[in-house]
C-alpha cells in the first residue's frame, strides 16, 4: 500500500487517503482480504493524527471497500464490477464539475457551456 | 485517562480555571504562549501543586487516591526538573529500577546508545538537547500508560525534535491504550503528532479541537475591504484588519471556497490559528 499525502493540498488529508486507497483496491494493487495497517501505525508512518486515519477507514468501510473486525483489524473487502463502474461515474462527474466551475468563474452562461459540451460530444 | 474539571489555582497576578480530558489511545496537545498556564495545569494534574478548587481524575479515579503503584504508571517530563548533573546514566539505573517496577533497563540503555547518550558521562556535561532526550527516554522507559510531558521538545533543534516526536509515535503504536498529554508553545510541533489540541490563554482554555478538523476545515480567508462587506460572516470565528483589507479565521473553509471563489483561502498551520484566536476580534 502506497500513500503519499500532500500537506499543502486543499483536499482534506482523510480524503486523500480514501482516494488513494480506493484507487489501489479497484486496480487490484491491494488484494482482497489484505490486512490494513492499524490506525495508530498508519498515523505514525504518515505523521498525521490517528483520528484522521480513523475517519478515512470509517469512510472506506461505509462505502464497502474495507471491513473492520473488532479486535482484529481492517481488511480489504471484495470489490465488484458495479463498485468499479460507480467509482468511474463519480470520477467523470467530478471532471464535469471542475470544467463547469471553471466556465462559470470566467462568466460563461449555461447555454454556452451546454454548446461546448455538445460540440465536444459530437467531435468524438 | 486524565480529566480535569474546573481546576482552579490563584496566584498573585494569575488565575487558572481549566477543564480538559485525555482519552485512552489519544495524543492530546496543549498549547499556549509562555505564562499562559500550561505548566501550572500539568503540575495540578500531577498533584505537584494543590489546586484551590475543582477535580482531577486519573485512570478513572480521583487523583488523590492514586497510590504509589498508580503513580508508576505515569511517565513525566517536566520543564524545570531533571536528574542530578553530577551523576552518569549508569549511576541513575539503580534508583530508576527501584522507583519503577516495570523499568526496562536493557531497552533504556539500547535507546540511550541509539541517541548517542554516553552512559558514563556526567549529565551536566550533556548538551541541552541531549539532556532533554534523556528525560524523554526515561519517561518512555517504564511502560507508563499516561505520559504527561511539559515542553518535551524545548530547546531542541529541528532534527532532534523530529527524533523525539518519532519516539512518541512509536510508543503510542506499541500499545493502543496508552495516552499522552504534551505541551508546547510551538504549536507547529504538535500538529503532526497530536489527535486533538487544547489552547490555553491567561489561565483559561479558549479552544479545543481535533487536529484533523484544524488542518482540514480551518483556514485563513484573505480579502479586500469590499469583499469583506459582502461576506456572509456566519462561519467566521475571528477577523483582523490588514493593510490589504481583512483576514478572517473560519472553521468551514469549504463553504467559502464554494461560495466566494474570489476570496483567497489559505491553509494555515496551527500557529497562525492561535495568533488569530488570541489577537483577532470576534465578529
Amino acid at each position: 500500500m502506497k500513500i503519499i499525502i500532500n500537506h499543502s493540498s486543499m483536499q482534506p488529508i482523510y480524503e486523500q487517503i480514501v482516494g488513494q486507497m480506493k484507487a489501489q483496491i479497484l486496480k487490484g494493487e491491494i488484494k482482497e482480504d489484505t490486512m490494513l495497517p492499524s490506525v495508530r501505525m498508519l498515523a505514525k508512518e504518515q505523521r498525521i493524527s490517528a483520528l484522521t486515519v480513523k475517519k478515512a477507514y470509517d469512510t472506506l468501510e461505509a462505502e464497502g471497500f474495507i471491513t473492520t473486525v473488532h479486535g482484529k483489524g481492517s481488511f480489504v473487502a471484495p470489490t465488484n464490477r458495479q463498485m468499479r463502474l460507480e467509482e468511474r461515474r463519480k470520477e467523470v462527474e467530478a471532471a464535469f464539475e471542475l470544467a463547469i466551475r471553471k466556465g462559470k468563474s470566467c462568466g460563461m452562461s449555461k447555454e454556452e457551456l451546454t454548446d461546448v459540451f455538445q460540440m465536444i460530444l459530437e467531435e468524438m | 485517562m486524565l480529566k480535569l474539571r474546573n481546576v482552579k489555582k490563584k496566584y498573585k497576578d494569575f488565575e487558572l480555571d481549566c477543564s480538559m480530558e485525555v482519552r485512552p489511545g489519544m495524543i492530546t496537545g496543549f498549547v499556549g504562549k509562555n505564562g499562559a498556564g500550561k505548566t501550572t495545569t500539568l503540575k495540578a494534574a500531577l498533584g505537584l501543586i494543590r489546586p484551590d478548587g475543582g477535580e482531577v481524575e486519573l485512570f478513572g479515579k480521583p487523583a488523590a487516591v492514586l497510590g504509589k503503584a498508580g503513580r508508576t504508571r505515569l511517565g513525566v517530563v517536566l520543564a524545570d526538573s531533571g536528574f542530578c548533573g553530577y551523576l552518569t546514566i549508569r549511576d541513575l539505573l539503580p534508583s530508576l529500577e527501584r522507583m519503577y517496577p516495570k523499568f526496562d533497563r536493557a531497552a533504556f540503555l539500547e535507546k540511550c546508545n541509539r541517541f548517542h547518550l554516553s552512559d558514563n558521562k556526567k549529565i551536566k556535561d550533556f548538551s541541552t538537547g541531549m539532556r532533554q532526550k534523556l528525560h524523554v527516554l526515561f519517561a518512555l522507559s517504564h511502560d507508563a500508560r499516561l505520559l504527561i510531558l511539559d515542553e518535551p521538545t524545548a530547546g531542541m533543534d529541528v532534527l532532534g525534535r523530529d527524533e523525539i516526536l518519532d519516539m512518541f509515535r512509536e510508543y503510542m503504536e506499541e500499545k493502543e491504550d496508552r495516552a499522552m498529554l504534551v505541551s508546547s508553545h510551538i504549536a507547529g510541533d504538535l500538529e503532526s503528532l497530536c489527535d486533538d489540541i487544547y489552547m490555553i490563554n491567561d489561565g483559561h482554555i479558549i479552544f479545543h479541537e481535533e487536529t484533523d478538523a484544524l488542518l482540514g476545515d480551518y483556514a485563513l480567508l484573505k480579502m479586500t475591504r469590499e469583499q469583506y462587506q459582502k461576506l456572509d460572516k456566519s462561519h467566521v470565528l475571528r477577523f483582523r484588519e490588514e493593510n490589504y483589507g481583512y483576514s478572517c479565521l473560519t472553521d468551514q473553509k469549504a463553504f467559502y471556497m464554494d461560495n466566494y471563489p474570489d476570496v483567497t483561502v489559505e491553509n494555515n498551520g496551527i500557529d497562525t490559528l492561535i495568533t488569530m484566536m488570541i489577537r483577532g476580534e470576534r465578529v
